[in-house]
């Protein structure tokens, strides 16, 4: 009976919040208040995927029903991207009957990789994909080694891992395991010999402490890590990414399957990846997936391109306080063909909470900027005098940077002749305040 | 000046590695000749060569690790700061100077240089920005951590917004002679010119001016306006 009333609570809030466009979270949290157990006692399908991490949860998890669907599976998953027990809770219940069964082939699941023990504590995934594990959003998370123990408590014997093979912090989650499969890169063309970033996390080994050794670096700490100590060591792939030639935007999966990137970075490879690997593992064959992938552009805005005047522009969501993100995306700025003008807006550190720290600038490797083609560099938004403090610590000229607090004024400095592109980077909680200054294409 | 960065790799979680660079931009701008050291595990120390030894936070984990290497130059330590030589250890690095560690990792011996404690659990991250004063001085920063110190007798801060010592009674951080330690993590140095100048007059024994920091000025005197606003608000 707890149950039916939590479902039917469940969807009654569910269908007013949408129609005054409140937020997911809260439909499932009065139901779990109902039914505390109620994730354990609805029937869900079969096959059940969770993907969690640092980064690339939501796109992850956006192109695995992207690939499962186009190959006429059925997916339920939680597109919102409500990612805590109470968003899951909200959208398995607004998907479940009144008798308690959710329809559909699979059941996709994107969580929050603190909160995901509360969630996993219900019921097992069937396979639960890590992305990565990084620096982000420390003021509330603590530390890569503090989230990787949460991630830890969430992982159910039963459960089939999937993980990042070239992340040394996620791979030792299948440490003397069995049930996982791991997913990386062979030696890239864009690799490097040595450790490029403003900080490294892995000087020594998560394991042992050992001094840990890199026979290559695909980008930051992620790539082909090895402890002489302990033994620690890139596992052997079981889905692999074989070659990525960013200048013609592709890469190759396990030797075979070519894939064209909508964006030519690194920045959602990992992801694509990942999706690859999940569709693998639910046999759909990889021609399939290249076709259902190939060319694909993420619904979820973390790309735009705009007009601003005369100018042509294209913006860059990063995530404050996520490094990673943002060195991934100044370096996609810093290989543009053209010259261009680098605009940067910290004005909200959070949209969520409140926070006025701004360490994780020094976590960004912003020399990333520092090539000929960069011509000028404006920082702006409440915090642009921290980023102009940041700055004055790289190697790139004063002569390009311009300091604003006002985007308005940013954005004026850039309503000019050049011929020169634009690339703008900031994180959602800065967004609209930029979008709503130009013409979105 | 001998300059010290200890642990500089693995005691290095929120951009504490900064307040290095601001230190030798202090020192560049004001003339004062300096040597910049950094040194790690598996390297000779000799702590007393130095004029200013400075650590950042790591990991629990992290810092256990470090604190079993400084554990062999426990008396080097204490005779430095005896000596009245300045030192700032920001974030946990501090609470290795303590009786003991109390730890979800295990118990572990402190230096016992101070007669301080600290628990440390692995259930909650308690993490909040801070107005800290001293009687000349407000700092602005940020408290990340998942421990709670108790018998500070020579606090550093009175605590007018954020996380304290115990949670009990509003105070923060110790100092003795010249010695700062401070929950405070990431790059303080930069966010408070004054301190900075404060920091940087105690080693050199000289008065200093930090006439090159107007961003950085700028930036504190925003950051605090922000921080009043929401402690007032709360």
């Amino acid at each position: 009976m707890r149950k039916f009333i939590a479902i039917i609570l469940c969807k009654i809030l569910r269908i007013i919040g949408k129609a005054v466009g409140k937020g997911s979270s809260l439909p499932g949290k009065f139901a779990l208040k109902v039914c505390p157990d109620v994730l354990s006692r609805v029937k869900l399908p079969e096959k059940i995927i969770a993907v969690t991490g640092s980064n690339g949860k939501t796109s992850t998890t956006e192109m695995i029903a992207h690939i499962l669907k186009e190959n006429g599976l059925n997916v339920v998953y939680n597109a919102e991207g409500s990612n805590q027990i109470e968003g899951v809770a909200t959208f398995i219940l607004s998907n479940a009957t009144l008798g308690g069964k959710v329809k559909g082939d699979v059941l996709l699941i994107e969580s929050d990789e603190r909160y995901a023990k509360y969630t996993f504590k219900h019921f097992s995934p069937t396979y639960y994909v890590i992305t990565n594990l990084y620096r982000d959003q420390l003021t509330r998370n603590g530390h890569p080694m503090w989230v990787y123990n949460a991630v830890k408590e969430s992982v159910k014997e039963e459960t089939t891992l999937i993980l990042n093979a070239d992340d040394p912090l996620v791979s030792m989650l299948g440490k003397d395991r069995e049930n996982t499969l791991y997913f990386g890169a062979d030696r890239l063309s864009c690799d490097t010999n040595e450790f490029v970033g403003a900080y490294n996390d892995r000087v020594y080994c998560p394991v042992c402490n050992g001094p840990m050794e890199y026979s290559t670096y695909h980008f930051n700490h992620i790539g082909h890590f090895d402890c002489a100590v302990c033994g620690h060591s890139r596992k052997d792939t079981d889905f692999t990414l074989t070659d990525a030639d960013l200048e013609n935007g592709f890469i190759v999966l396990d030797g075979k399957y070519k894939i064209d990137l909508a964006l030519k970075s690194l920045y959602n490879i990992y992801n694509l990846l990942a999706a690859y690997s999940v569709a693998s593992v639910l046999n759909i064959s990889g021609e399939n997936i290249a076709k259902a992938i190939s060319n694909y552009t993420l619904k979820n805005g973390r790309v735009l391109t705009f007009t601003l005047g005369q100018r042509k522009g294209t913006f860059l969501v990063a995530k404050h306080e996520n490094s990673i993100s943002y060195d991934l995306s100044l370096k996609v700025a810093a290989s543009s063909p053209d010259d261009c003008d680098v605009m940067i807006i910290v004005d909200a550190v959070s949209r969520k909470y409140f926070t006025s720290d701004v360490s994780w600038l020094y976590d960004i490797n912003f020399d990333i900027l520092n090539c000929d083609r960069v011509r000028n560099i404006i920082l702006a938004g409440t915090y642009a005098n921290d980023l102009a403090v940041r700055f004055g610590y790289t190697n790139i000229g004063d002569y390009k940077i311009k300091v604003t607090e006002s985007i308005a004024e940013a954005v004026s400095l850039l309503d000019n002749q050049s011929k020169a592109g634009i690339y703008v980077i900031t994180c959602f909680s800065d967004k609209a305040k930029f979008l709503e200054r130009v013409k979105v294409d | 000046m001998k300059i010290l960065h200890l642990y500089h790799d693995l005691m290095n979680l929120y951009g504490d590695y900064a307040n290095i660079l601001a230190l030798c931009k202090i020192f560049d701008t004001n003339g004062v000749e300096y040597t910049l050291e950094k040194k790690t595990l598996g390297d000779e120390l000799s702590l007393n060569d130095y004029d200013f030894i400075y650590i950042g936070s790591g990991s629990e984990e992290n810092q256990k690790v470090a604190l079993s290497h400084l554990a062999e130059h426990k008396e080097d330590l204490k005779n430095y700061i005896e000596s009245g030589k300045t030192a700032l250890f920001t974030g946990n690095s501090f609470e290795m100077l303590g009786e003991k560690i109390e730890s979800f990792l295990g118990d572990f011996e402190g230096l016992g240089i101070f007669s301080f404690t600290t628990k440390e659990q692995n259930k909650t991250r308690n993490t909040a920005d801070a107005i800290f004063e001293t009687e000349d001085q407000i700092l602005v920063g940020f408290v990340n951590k998942c421990s709670k110190i108790s018998g500070v007798e020579t606090p550093l801060f009175s605590v007018k917004m954020g996380l304290s010592n115990d949670d009990t009674d509003k105070k923060e951080g110790i100092v003795y002679k010249n010695f700062y330690g401070t929950h405070l993590t990431g790059p303080i140095l930069v966010k408070n010119p004054r301190f900075l100048q404060f920091v940087a007059e105690t080693i050199t024994g000289n008065s200093l001016n930090n006439d090159a920091f107007a961003y950085e000025k700028e930036g504190y005197r925003i950051t605090l306006k922000k921080l009043e606003e929401r402690n007032g608000a709360k």
